[in-house]
C-alpha cells in the first residue's frame, strides 16, 4: 500500500507541476473535505448497524448463526477444532452481513488458530482468505446505507443481484482452491 | 419485493429480543456508540486515498488509464465509467466507498452505473489489505495462490454484476 500510494501521489503531482501547479494544494484540501463529509455519512450508517449488530449478538442470534454454519465450515475448510470453527463461522457471518470492519478482528483470530508455525500458508488459511474475498453477501449494509443517503428511491434493489453474484464468486473461489490443492498434492506424490 | 427484506428482518429481531428479555434500547445505544470510534479510526485512511485519487484525476492520469483499459473492460461488458472503482477496489475499502459516493453524485444513485458499482463493491473485497492484516499475527509470509484465486473470482464477479444489473 505504501509504494502504491507513493506512486499515485508522486506521478500526479509531477504531471500537475507542469500542467496546473496551483491545483495541487486546493485539490488535496477539497478531497480531504470530501472524506470528512463521507465519514459523517458513514458514522450515521455505522450507528444504525452497530446498534443492530449488538442486538443480534446479545440476543444470542449470532451464536445460533454460527452453529448453523458450523457443518458447512467443517466441510469447506476441513477444520476439526470446534473453537476454530466458531471463529471462522463468526467471521463468515459478519462478512455475509457486509460488515467488513466487524469481520476483521475475527479473521485475525481465526488465522492465528489455523497457523501451524511452519511459515507456509496451509489449505484452511488460503481458503479463509478466498472466502473472505468473495464472501456471499446477504445484506450489503454499508452500500445500502450510502445509497439511501445519496437519495436513491429504492436503495435495497441491489440485494438480490448482489446475492446472486456473490453466490457465484464464492463457488468459483472455493472450487478453484480445492482444485489447485489437489493438483499440488498430486505433484508432490509424483 | 426486496423493499420488505430489511423491515421484516428488523421486526423478527426485535420480537426475538423481547422473547429473550433483552433491553433493546440499552444495547442498541451501546452498539451505536462504537460508530464514532470506528469512523475516527478510518477517517485518515479515507482522506489519504481520496487525496491521491483526486490528484490522479486532476492530473489526467486517471483519464489516460481509463482510456487505455476501456477497450479491455468493454470487451468483458464492463462500462468504462467503472474502471476506477474496479482498479482501486483491491487496495482500499474505504477509498472505494469514496469512489462510490462520486459515482452516485455523477450518475445518480438509481442509474445503471451506480447499481453496477454497488454490486461490484458487494462481490469484491480489499484483497491486499485483508491478506496483509489477516496474516500479520501469524508466522506465514506468503499466501501462495490465495490472492490470484481471489482476484480472478472477483473479476468474474464484476463481469457478472454488470450483466445481472442489466436484466434486474
Amino acid at each position: 500500500m505504501n509504494i502504491f500510494w507513493l506512486i499515485m501521489m508522486l506521478s500526479s503531482i509531477l504531471v500537475l507541476l507542469i500542467t496546473n501547479p496551483s491545483a495541487v494544494l486546493s485539490e488535496m484540501l477539497a478531497a480531504s473535505e470530501d472524506a470528512l463529509e463521507l465519514c459523517i455519512q458513514l458514522c450515521a450508517v455505522y450507528c444504525v448497524w452497530l446498534g443492530i449488530i449488538e442486538l443480534i449478538e446479545i440476543s444470542g442470534l449470532g451464536e445460533k448463526l454460527a452453529k448453523l454454519l458450523r457443518p458447512l465450515i467443517k466441510k469447506i475448510f476441513k477444520v476439526d477444532d470446534i473453537e476454530t470453527q466458531k471463529l471462522i463461522a463468526m467471521n463468515v457471518s459478519a462478512n455475509m452481513l457486509g460488515l467488513g470492519n466487524a469481520a476483521t478482528p475475527l479473521g485475525i483470530k481465526a488465522m492465528q488458530a489455523l497457523d501451524d508455525k511452519s511459515g507456509k500458508a496451509n489449505f484452511a488459511m488460503i481458503m479463509l482468505i478466498v472466502v473472505n474475498a468473495t464472501s456471499i453477501q446477504l445484506l450489503p449494509t454499508t452500500v445500502i446505507g450510502l445509497r439511501a443517503s445519496a437519495g436513491s428511491t429504492n436503495p435495497t434493489d441491489i440485494i438480490l443481484p448482489t446475492l446472486i453474484v456473490t453466490f457465484c464468486t464464492t463457488i468459483i473461489g472455493i472450487t478453484l482452491v480445492h482444485i489447485i490443492n489437489k493438483i499440488i498434492k498430486r505433484k508432490k506424490k509424483a | 419485493m426486496s423493499v420488505y427484506i430489511l423491515p421484516i428482518i428488523f421486526v423478527l429481531l426485535f420480537i426475538y429480543c423481547i422473547y429473550k428479555r433483552v433491553n433493546t434500547y440499552d444495547y442498541f445505544v451501546k452498539g451505536a456508540k462504537g460508530a464514532i470510534k470506528l469512523v475516527i479510526d478510518i477517517f485518515p485512511f479515507i482522506a489519504s486515498i481520496l487525496i491521491a485519487v483526486a490528484l490522479l484525476r486532476v492530473s489526467g492520469i486517471t483519464d489516460f488509464l481509463v482510456n487505455l483499459l476501456a477497450p479491455i473492460f468493454r470487451f468483458f461488458g464492463i462500462p468504462p465509467e467503472l474502471c476506477e472503482l474496479v482498479l482501486l477496489r483491491p487496495f482500499t475499502g474505504s477509498g472505494s466507498y469514496g469512489i462510490l459516493e462520486n459515482i452516485f453524485v455523477t450518475y445518480g444513485a438509481d442509474s445503471y452505473i451506480s447499481r453496477c458499482a454497488c454490486v461490484i463493491l458487494g462481490c469484491s473485497e480489499t484483497i491486499f489489505y485483508v491478506a496483509t492484516v489477516y496474516i500479520s499475527q501469524t508466522k506465514v509470509k506468503r499466501l501462495l495462490y490465495a490472492i490470484p484465486v481471489a482476484l480472478f473470482a472477483s473479476f468474474i464477479g464484476t463481469i457478472l454484476a454488470c450483466l445481472i444489473c442489466k436484466i434486474m
